[in-house]
């Protein structure tokens, strides 16, 4: 259990040449201990750019990252500990893949951190576990495996480090409706069985109402809001404005009070929606 | 005769000594001359596949079964020759889901001429068509940009602008709004249906998104290589075990709509997108 606070974070692309970008524009997060947290924001509004900097793969041009109040760049030559602790699943993680067999790709990451073997397969077992891949897959060549269960494998291997933060950017990007929601399902058993906290970025509304519990949104490259996702997802016109959007459901429930019916602001998924609606027709239901 | 007739289609990959893995069995459909037609399916159904069948961007037929005809012409036949086979290419364009696999130029006007200058079209031919094409997609002020300074939607628009400069009667959209934000990917499908419109250009648009689907004219759902299911999207996803059952899912206003019908709530009028949810849930109320 771990909290991550980002403060006064900024960071620019290729200072001092032409090409300076400032990416990151004095960012202040606190990431709850325990919880899902979204981060949702438009191509280039700094997503990517802040989860690098969750496990010190980059570094703040200024600002301080800090894990449990410390700073991870107090001493940069440890940098390495930081990474198992929090896990980063980049975007199309399948590139990745390396090894012989999906075992040994699994086991990479566990085998960094001086675990003996059999930790090491126990932890390769619970990873296939969360992300729901066969057994039978693990001795087979991670490029025989179709490309959603690659994507498992990619999962698998940090998930086996067992990090106390789990990031994953776009962890279902192209996948099928079945698949996107069997790799959501597994990484909020991870957070609930692990005890971990879990921050995933992804451009699906719909994904990130039914699987969050915070949600942060940056605009280019500044924090726009942060909190409860309930509270959020009540701000749609503000969210359109910034090229983002609302689950479908949301829509739905802001656009039916314009007919005076108020299904409640924290209902976004079809579920919750049809519940409420069940209690206001009452009696017509048969 | 349909514009697109695919009939008994199979495909395997895997070259001589492999044993075939098909990707396509038994595929067979029609699509009409300016129709705009969404393809649904789990990864691995078989649409890139089909997808790339249509565009000749596969020519390795170790394992191919069946015809698909584009006006007429069949274009897996054996016989066919390299000039028709430059002619189909005109004719069917593609966009895929990386925008940054397809653009190639480091000026956006001159990633749009690229296409039109390799089919010998004249110089004054090929500006009109480059300016014409960058309008249509609302990208002219960047005409002078670098692509890779565009946003995803951008450069999705841009490799759109690419094809249309072509002239293409018909054009595939291999699941291009993929990576992109709610902005690009609203972008993306207006510009896509506003060609079908008003340009009139045949659309097949291969997609994982619900709620892109549900605004076609039709739906062909692929599971495993062949098709389950086609229709209207609401003849379509009024078939929600079917859809479950090949790992997709329905829009969640129509999933809505769906249940509260189930549940004895009478709602008039197609029900495809939120508002039209809304509008009746509010009239079913007022009637109770």
């Amino acid at each position: 259990m771990s909290v991550l606070k980002i403060e006064n974070v900024s960071y620019v692309y290729g200072p001092k040449t032409p090409f300076e970008v400032t990416a990151l524009k004095d960012v202040n997060i606190q990431i709850n201990e325990n919880r899902i947290t979204g981060i949702i924001g438009h191509t280039g509004s700094g997503k990517s750019t802040l989860v690098q900097m969750f496990n010190g793969l980059i570094r703040p041009t200024s600002g301080r990252i800090l894990l449990d109040g410390e700073d991870i760049w107090e001493k940069p030559k440890e940098i390495g500990k930081v990474r198992f602790r929090v896990g980063l699943v980049m975007q199309y993680p399948e590139y990745q893949l390396f090894e012989e067999t999906v075992r040994k790709d699994i086991a990479y990451g566990p085998s960094n951190m001086g675990l003996d073997e059999a930790q090491i397969q126990e932890r390769v077992l619970r990873a296939i576990e969360f992300v729901g891949l066969e057994k039978s897959m693990l001795d087979k060549s991670p490029f025989d495996l179709s490309g959603g269960q690659k994507r498992r494998a990619a999962i698998a291997g940090v998930m086996a480090m067992e990090p106390e933060i789990l990031v994953l950017d776009e962890p279902a990007a192209g996948l099928d409706p079945a698949g996107r929601s069997s790799i959501f399902k597994g990484i909020v058993r991870y957070a609930k069985e692990r005890g971990a906290s879990v921050i995933i970025v992804s451009h699906s509304m719909e994904d990130m109402a039914r699987y969050c519990d915070d949600l942060i949104v940056m605009n280019n490259g500044e924090l726009f809001m942060a909190g409860d996702k309930n509270e959020i997802f009540s701000k749609g016109e503000e969210l359109k404005s910034i090229g983002l959007d609302v689950p479908q459901i949301t829509e739905f429930v802001l656009e039916l009070e314009k007919y005076g019916i108020y299904l409640g602001r924290d209902i976004y998924t079809v579920e919750a929606a049809y519940n409420a609606l069940l209690k206001l027709f009452g009696g017509d239901i048969v | 005769m349909a514009f697109i007739e695919v009939k008994n289609l199979s495909y395997a990959y895997g070259g001589e000594g492999d044993s075939p893995v098909y990707a396509l069995n038994n595929l067979s459909f029609e699509i009409e001359k300016g129709e705009y037609v969404a393809i649904l399916g789990h990864n691995g159904s078989g649409k890139s596949t089909f997808a790339k069948l249509l565009t000749m961007v596969i020519d390795d037929y170790d394992y191919l079964s069946g015809n698909i005809y584009v006006d007429g012409v069949d274009i897996l036949s054996e016989d066919i020759s390299e000039d028709e086979i430059f002619e189909l290419r005109k004719r069917v364009g593609m966009v895929f889901q990386n925008p940054d696999n397809q653009l190639v130029a480091t000026v956006v006007e001159e990633d749009v001429a690229f296409g039109p200058e390799n089919l010998g079209i004249e110089r004054s031919e090929i500006r009109r068509r480059v300016d014409e094409a960058l309008q249509t997609v609302g990208m002219t002020k960047y005409a002078k940009h670098e692509p890779h300074r565009l946003s995803g939607g951008q450069k999705q628009r841009v490799a759109i602008a690419g094809i249309i400069a072509m002239m293409p009667e018909c054009m595939i959209f291999d699941e291009s709004t993929a990576m992109l934000d709610p902005m690009g990917r609203r972008e993306v499908i207006s510009t896509v249906e506003k060609l079908n419109r008003e340009s009139g250009i045949t659309t097949i648009n291969i997609t994982h998104y619900m709620d892109e689907a549900a605004r076609a004219d039709r739906i062909i759902v692929f599971n495993n290589g062949s098709v389950i299911l086609k229709g209207t999207p609401k003849e379509v996803f009024a078939q929600s075990e079917i859809m479950r059952a090949a790992g997709l899912d329905l829009p969640q206003c129509i999933d809505l709509a769906e249940k509260l019908k189930k549940n004895g709530v009478a709602l008039k009028g197609d029900i495809t997108n939120p508002y039209q949810c809304a509008e009746a849930v509010a009239a079913a109320l007022k009637d109770k």
